[in-house]
């Protein structure tokens, strides 16, 4: 079963949604919303799972004129589609969250940074500031309270690496789309060397919705250390794809497979991966694991982005090997070297083994050394991810196979 | 802070990298994309290093150390890291039978042959990528070879933070990112100086000098030429840096005897032309003081600063001193003066340079310059000539340059260091306006490494402030100030280079500032144990002006010796 949390006043417009959340928010101090947001155990949903309430405090706690926050809506993460849904259909909420981080922040100035292919997205969040600037719920004395805060809307280029949040800032900047060296971290030095927080559209949505309620029913919700609900936006061989609303901890990965998106199409299943490409693929035997941070760290994975692709029995999974290995090889920003060289490298040998149809053991070997490079020494967590999936294939499904 | 260095306890009193926090402890880290004179930029990260309790490995070069924390340089997975961003760092510089380590300009100073052996490389699995680029043969002064580069970015950082050029950059992204000029124009056809400050950076072959040897090659052995050659002061005291001596030995009169073996057939010296610099610079100096001629005045024997200031200052232009530089002056002394003195025809003489510097390959070609030096060797290419010759440089028996043209000053030889100039122009300014005679020759106050000095002179009751600069970053900062009025000068050297031409883009590779601090005092050891150590008590400068030029600023030295400059903006 769903449990709509997030997805709640969907079907709403802008027009007849009066932001309770933002609301509350104004009749609090800073302070209090910081608490609220630690208390309710929200945790960033972009992929790194920092707790967005000590961010918020943290930057809350410089003394600085300006401050900003930006909101992340660089969804990039092949198979990751919960951001766009959210700004299509709950573009006010969104917004919403946007203002409850700045006026907790005590941030009068703020960008969203959407996706350069998300042109619909681009679209209605547009409109939608539009709108709240002329129902005064952006700009000068927010609501008839002392609060202001400005709000700007950039498209993004094209870059995947720019759902780096450091990547963001610089691309924001107008530098060019890499990483930054942290530290210093961008709620110290940020945009502009200002303190600045940078937060995922999901995690900025569920911050609005949990200052809805007087009580803290995020709280309640999930495991301890999982708290509240996630949207998983499944693709590939089930029956019924799309956005679903899962409470942590309530579900398992199969069930959410099984129940909620229809089932595995095809002959049977071959492999799931959890949460982006960048996550670790789970066999069969895996995938009867509570929905959860820590349940799929124990086994290896990781929640990430919610992206969850399943693939069936049918798929040549060797040709998947190869698109991630694509996907990572173009997309590496090209500065560090153990990335860059390491994705063109890596491309290069599971071409050849895409090509011949196995993987030979020496190949597999290398594979892992430059997996284990890339991984202890990147720049910044693209690159550090970004051979978690391809090693993990080769290792659950070829290792016993490969010919030496 | 206390520092736990592979299980060795530490002390540190400041805030440090690990890097050098390990480097005082003795033990080297690998580094590529460091470098001491840029900003830390992470990017290699074969300087990863373990730290107890953090998930990934850290590099070195910019975390700071903390109270407590325990480092691990060399652990197995340390090694095992390293290893393998080095195979992939050597299959990214494209090794094929054509491009090999034999024929590679940095043959002899590659920094990745240098730390693969470090880190014990002892395979290579991933065959080479080649990047399918093209060389860049653009410039007059600098080649660039984009298949050997490794996009370490020092480049780029050293033209941008150190030289303030900017005309390096990184374009596309993932396997695609390459170094390159604005809108791939080649470094020929952008802002470039020419300063080469690039090829010193460069870990690889990826940037090299234009090369002349072969066609200096050719013209020696051609019967119909005389051909003759001019050592600039910097060369003396860092060329046998190339076979293997401690920076600062100086080897003038072996590298003479070399010259001659190689079969030039006079052997003549830059200071002398550094010296008529001096004649033709103080007395402009003076003049512009005296008459109300547009102050401050700007040196002009660097080719990088020319033109430099020629695409970013053009407004400044006025303020340079319209000498040619010591290179230009021998050129046009050589091609006339000597020339007739001897007999030969114009079209006969050869003039080669051997410079500290790859812009003295563009001056060369300058219209204005009308082809008085033919070809420009740089203090590397030489070196090249002597071993593929054989010469067995430091162990030549010393000898003197041939004269007239081979005689000069202490007050030439110091034309090598930043600072220079200016001192050079000093001792006889002081002398030529009171008559007087310098007691004390050593300005002290103009020498050094430092980027920007300053120094306010008493000439005859007069105070004359004067500036010089070194590194064309503190260059554009020294022009700005003048700009806004917060500075006023009267006299300015620039020289584009860090250090003066001792650390010029045609020097030994390192240079690196310990090894500038030793060129430099060799410099001024020159200067001191030279009998004549002002310029214009040289007797063959004497004997110039007498037979052939009159006096400084005559129309004649206006015809040779001076030039004019051209806005490039």
């Amino acid at each position: 079963m769903e449990k709509i949390f997030l997805k709640t006043d969907l079907g709403k417009s802008l027009e007849n949604y009066d932001f309770p959340g933002l609301k509350r928010t104004l009749n609090m101090t800073p302070q209090q919303v910081i608490s609220k947001i630690k208390e309710s155990g929200l945790r960033g949903r972009g992929g790194a799972g920092f707790p967005t309430g000590i961010k918020w405090e943290t930057v809350y706690n410089i003394q600085d004129e300006e401050k900003f926050v930006i909101c992340n809506a660089d969804e990039g993460e092949p198979g990751t589609f919960k951001d766009r849904f959210l700004m299509e259909n709950l573009s006010f909420k969104v917004l919403e969250g946007i203002i409850i981080s700045a006026y907790a922040t005590g941030s009068k100035y703020g960008y969203i940074y959407i996706r350069g292919e998300y042109v619909k997205s681009i679209k209605i969040m547009r409109n939608a500031i539009e709108k709240l600037y002329e129902k005064n719920i952006l700009g000068k004395n927010i609501l008839n309270s002392d609060f202001s805060f400005d709000l700007k809307l950039v498209r993004g280029a094209g870059a995947y690496v720019c759902g780096d949040e450091t990547s963001l800032i610089n691309s924001i900047e107008g530098e060019r789309g890499k990483s930054r060296i942290k530290p210093p971290l961008p709620v110290f030095e940020g945009l502009f060397g200002k303190p600045t927080v940078v937060n995922n559209v999901e995690t900025l949505a569920a911050a609005a919705e949990i200052m809805k309620y007087e009580d803290n029913i995020y709280s309640e919700m999930g495991t301890e250390r999982s708290r509240g609900t996630k949207l998983i936006s499944i693709s590939g061989d089930v029956n019924k794809p799309g956005v679903y609303e899962v409470e942590f901890g309530e579900l398992s990965v199969k069930e959410i497979i099984n129940e909620l998106a229809g089932g595995v199409k095809g002959s049977g299943l071959g492999f799931v991966i959890p949460g982006g490409i960048s996550t670790e693929v789970l066999t069969e035997e895996e995938i009867d694991v509570p929905y959860t941070y820590e349940n799929l760290q124990k086994i290896g994975s990781n929640v990430g982005s919610g992206g969850m692709i399943v693939v069936s029995k049918d798929r040549n999974y060797l040709e998947i090997a190869k698109n991630v290995s694509d996907f990572f090889r173009d997309e590496t920003c090209g500065t560090c070297f153990p990335c860059r060289e390491g994705n063109k490298n890596i491309n290069k040998i599971v071409t050849d083994i895409y090509r011949r149809g196995y993987p030979t053991s020496k190949e597999i070997e290398i594979i892992s050394d430059i997996k284990g490079a890339v991984s202890s020494a990147a720049r910044c967590g693209f690159g550090e991810s970004s051979l978690n999936l391809i090693l993990s294939l080769f290792d659950k499904f070829y290792n016993k196979k490969v010919t030496v | 802070m206390k520092v736990k260095i592979n299980n060795r306890e530490y002390e540190f009193d400041k805030e440090m990298s690990i890097l050098d926090a390990v480097k005082s402890a003795h033990i080297k880290i690998p580094t590529l994309c460091y470098s001491e004179k840029l900003e830390p930029f992470g990017s290699c990260r074969l300087c990863s290093v373990e730290v107890k309790g953090e998930r990934t490995l850290k590099p070195a070069c910019v975390t700071k150390i903390t109270d407590g924390m325990e480092i691990f340089t060399h652990s197995e997975k340390v090694r095992k890291t390293r290893k393998t961003i080095m195979e992939l760092i050597v299959a990214s510089h494209g090794i094929t039978c054509n491009l090999n380590c034999l024929t590679c300009s940095k043959s002899n100073s590659c920094e990745i042959k240098e730390i693969a052996g470090e880190i014990g490389i002892t395979e290579i699995r991933v065959p080479p990528i080649s990047n399918g680029l093209a060389e860049d043969k653009s410039s007059y002064s600098i080649v660039r070879e984009p298949q050997k580069c490794i996009v370490c970015n020092r480049c780029v950082r050293k033209c941008a933070e150190v030289q303030s050029v900017n005309i390096l950059t990184i374009a596309n992204r993932g396997p695609n990112t390459y170094v390159t000029t604005f809108m791939d124009k080649g470094m020929g056809n952008v802002d470039c100086t020419n300063c080469g400050q690039c090829i010193l950076e460069c870990p690889t072959g990826a940037l090299h000098e234009v090369y002349h040897t072969e066609q200096v090659w050719n013209v020696l052995s051609d019967k119909d030429k005389f051909v003759i050659v001019q050592t600039a002061p910097a060369v003396r005291v860092a060329i046998a840096e190339e076979f293997g001596a401690e920076p600062g030995r100086i080897t003038t009169k072996q590298m003479v005897a070399g010259l001659r073996l190689l079969g030039f057939d006079k052997v003549f010296d830059t200071n002398f032309s550094a010296d008529l610099t001096i004649m033709e610079e103080a007395n402009e100096f003076i003049e512009r003081f005296k008459d109300g001629g547009k102050l401050p005045l700007f040196t002009s024997c660097s080719p990088g600063w020319i033109k430099f200031i020629e695409h970013n200052y053009p407004e400044f232009i006025d303020n340079l001193s319209t000498c040619k530089s010591p290179q230009q002056m021998f050129g046009a002394i050589a091609k006339t003066y000597y020339a007739n003195k001897i007999g030969v025809p114009r079209e006969k003489m050869v003039v080669v340079s051997i410079m500290p510097c790859t812009a003295k390959k563009f001056e060369r070609v300058r219209p204005e310059m009308k082809g008085d030096v033919d070809y420009v060797l740089t203090t590397r290419e030489l070196a090249k000539m002597f071993k593929l010759a054989g010469i067995d440089l430091l162990n030549l028996p010393a000898e003197d340059y041939d004269i007239p043209l081979g005689i000069s000053s202490g007050a030439a030889a110091i034309f090598g260091a930043t600072g220079g100039v200016m001192e050079a122009a000093l001792r006889t300014a002081y002398e030529a306006i009171t008559g007087k005679e310098l007691e004390k020759l050593d300005f002290e106050s103009v020498r050094g490494i430092k980027g920007i000095k300053e120094a306010t002179i008493a000439i005859d009751g007069i105070k004359v402030n004067v500036a010089v600069v070194n590194g064309l970053g503190n260059a554009r900062k020294v022009l700005e100030m003048i700009k806004n009025g917060e500075k006023e000068y009267h006299f300015v050297e620039f020289m584009a280079c860090p250090g003066g031409c001792i650390g010029g883009g045609g020097q030994p590779i390192p240079t690196n500032n310990e090894i500038l601090l030793k060129r430099m005092e060799a410099i001024y050891e020159v200067d001191k144990s030279l009998p004549i150590r002002k310029s214009h008590e040289n007797p063959a400068v004497k004997a110039l002006y007498e037979e052939f030029l009159g006096e400084p600023l005559s129309e004649k030295s206006h015809e040779l010796l001076h030039t004019t400059y051209v806005a490039r903006s």
